[in-house]
This record gives C-alpha cells, sequence and structure tokens, in this order.
C-alpha cells in the first residue's frame, strides 16, 4: 500500500474530515491523524468482522463502508480496504456526499499490493 | 394499532424492515419473504452487538449505517436489546428514513406497536439434520457459488439445499444430486464447470476425512 502515514495525511487534509487513522486487519495502527486513535481500533475490528458476516448472511457482496451516526454530527466511519481498515471522523458541518466522494476517490488510486500509489 | 414498520417501507428506496429482540428473536418484519426469518434473526443479533460495540465509543449514537454494494441496511436501538433495521436500496433519503426512525423509536417507547397479526415463529433449524462435517463442506460450497452466481448464491445454496435434505439423507454419498441441483440453477455450462472445478479441492479433502 501507498506509504500509510502519506495516505492518512492525504485523508486528513481533505475537506469535510476532521481526522482518521488506518489500521491493518490484525489491529496493528499504521497512520493516525486524531487523538485516542486506540480507541477507536478494537470497534473497527469488531465492526468489519460483523459487517462481514452479516454480508455472508444476507448474500451481499462487498462493503463499501459503515458507518456510526451521531447526534453531534462528528459521524465516524470505517472503510475497509483489503486487508486493512480506515477509520475517519466526519466535520459536523460538512457536505457529507462530497466528503465521501473524495474519499473514494483516493482510496481508488491507492493499492495495497505496491501497483498504484498516492500521487 | 399502527403497523409502524409499514410506515418505513412507504419511504422511496425501502425494502422493508424488521425488528429484533436479543431475548424474544425476531418480533416483526415486513420484508420479502426472501429474506428468511432464521437469518434476519442472526443479523438482527449482529448488528445488536455492533450497535453495543457503537454506543461503547459513542454515548450519543443514534444509527448505524452499512453500505453494501447492493444495499444499505439502516439500525437503530429502539430500547436496550431491542432494535429495528432497514434494508433500502442505495438511493434511500436518510434524512428521511432518520426522521421516520425517530418518530417509530417514540411510538415505541409509548407502547403504541403491535406485533404483526401472523406473528414470526421461532426460527426454523433447515439444516438441524446435516451433520457438523458435512456442514463445513456445504458452507465451503456454498461460498464458492457466490463467485459464480454473485450476491444471490447465498438464496440460491440455502433453496437448494434444503431441497436436497428434504429429498433424502444429507451425507456426502447424495453430494452429486446437490450438485446437479446447482447446475440447474447455474444453468451455464461454462459456469458449470468453473463451479466444479472451484469445489473439488474441498470435495476431495471431505473424501479423504
Amino acid at each position: 500500500m501507498a506509504d500509510a502515514k502519506v495516505f492518512v495525511e492525504r485523508i486528513k487534509q481533505m475537506e469535510g474530515v476532521s481526522g482518521c487513522l488506518l489500521i491493518k486487519d490484525d489491529g496493528a495502527l499504521l497512520g493516525r491523524a486524531l487523538d485516542d486513535a486506540e480507541t477507536y481500533t478494537s470497534l473497527m475490528l469488531t465492526t468489519a468482522g460483523l459487517a462481514e458476516n452479516i454480508m455472508d448472511k444476507v448474500g451481499f457482496s462487498y462493503c463499501r463502508y459503515v458507518s456510526f451516526n451521531r447526534t453531534n454530527n462528528q459521524t465516524f466511519y470505517i472503510f475497509p480496504i483489503d486487508h486493512y481498515l480506515l477509520g475517519l471522523v466526519q466535520k459536523a458541518d460538512c457536505s457529507v456526499a462530497d466528503m465521501l466522494d473524495r474519499v473514494y476517490q483516493l482510496i481508488g488510486r491507492v493499492s495495497t499490493d505496491g501497483t498504484r500509489t498516492v500521487s | 394499532m399502527i403497523q409502524l414498520i409499514d410506515e418505513l417501507k412507504v419511504i422511496p428506496g425501502v425494502v422493508g424492515a424488521c425488528i429484533v429482540n436479543f431475548q424474544d428473536g425476531l418480533k416483526v418484519t415486513n420484508l420479502p419473504a426472501i429474506f428468511k426469518p432464521e437469518r434476519l434473526l442472526v443479523v438482527g443479533k449482529h448488528l445488536l452487538e455492533l450497535y453495543s460495540a457503537g454506543r461503547a465509543s459513542f454515548s450519543d449514537l443514534t444509527d448505524i449505517t452499512l453500505n453494501y454494494d447492493e444495499s444499505v441496511i439502516v439500525a437503530r436501538e429502539l430500547e436496550k436489546g431491542s432494535l429495528v433495521f432497514v434494508i433500502c436500496d442505495p438511493t434511500f433519503n436518510h434524512n428521511l428514513m432518520t426522521m421516520s426512525l425517530n418518530l417509530l423509536q417514540e411510538e415505541y417507547k409509548l407502547g403504541n406497536f403491535a406485533t404483526a397479526e401472523s406473528p414470526v415463529g421461532t426460527p426454523a433449524q433447515p439444516q438441524a439434520d446435516v451433520t457438523g462435517e458435512i456442514q463445513d463442506l456445504l458452507e465451503e460450497m456454498k461460498g464458492a457459488l457466490s463467485k459464480i452466481l454473485g450476491p444471490m448464491a447465498g438464496f440460491v445454496f440455502d433453496e437448494v439445499a434444503e431441497e436436497w435434505i428434504e429429498q433424502g439423507a444429507s451425507g456426502f454419498s447424495r453430494i452429486e444430486v446437490l450438485i446437479d441441483l446447482l447446475n440447474q440453477e447455474i444453468s451455464d455450462q461454462d459456469k458449470i464447470n468453473s463451479y466444479r472445478q472451484l469445489i473439488s479441492p474441498a470435495l476431495k479433502a471431505f473424501q479423504k476425512g
């Protein structure tokens, strides 16, 4: 994958993103741009496992993301990217659709096998 | 008495909804019959776990949204141990859904909620007479079928497996009968061949014990 810290920094700089972190699917923290990253790690791992179980049970093919919607509008998103998980905190006053589009564009440009990199 | 989840179904893009209680199981659903009660119960319990995990991190958690390629699942805890989840097309209106869930939650807490006139029965155990070993093989075959048929593979496999179990003993001696039934569903010779290639290692491993 493109250098994790560069990737995290790019995500963090996006309009609408308050903070983010990237972990491996074994829980290893690869990059962070928010406080208390450790508190999010277990939630991300639990979520990834349960979302996959639900996917298998219902017959869906791919989980794009899971979001935890909050009354303060700082939604927390988890994006599975191959063997990695990107966690992202949304700014309360952003355009969600635009923010998600920007994140997807960047996710689509990175690879976990080294064939593409953030440019 | 109002069937509150029927009001959710009026929202454009909503396929249906379901209410699950951790103790009592599936309370009510208006999802199409293809979503079998036993599966909805498992999904509901996973969502309750997920909600619990989310609540531990965010005290102001309202909903959880799971965005899959084909559909979106929105889940909201109604009270401790009870949760409603809605399956929608990806184009659904999230704001409208949030408002409707707020209303449903209020009505639920007030007790203005009726379960279905035909209560959802205890989930069936369609493969209860399938032994553990063959069950593992069936799971592998089901997983392989998803590479051939895509997202509908789970439904197709379970339907066919049920038919196969009803026809006779669900042992390895009849596995070719099951494969034939699946082949009829695949109905494309190239894909049938691919499926055979995918499941061959599992079949051989099972035979070797």
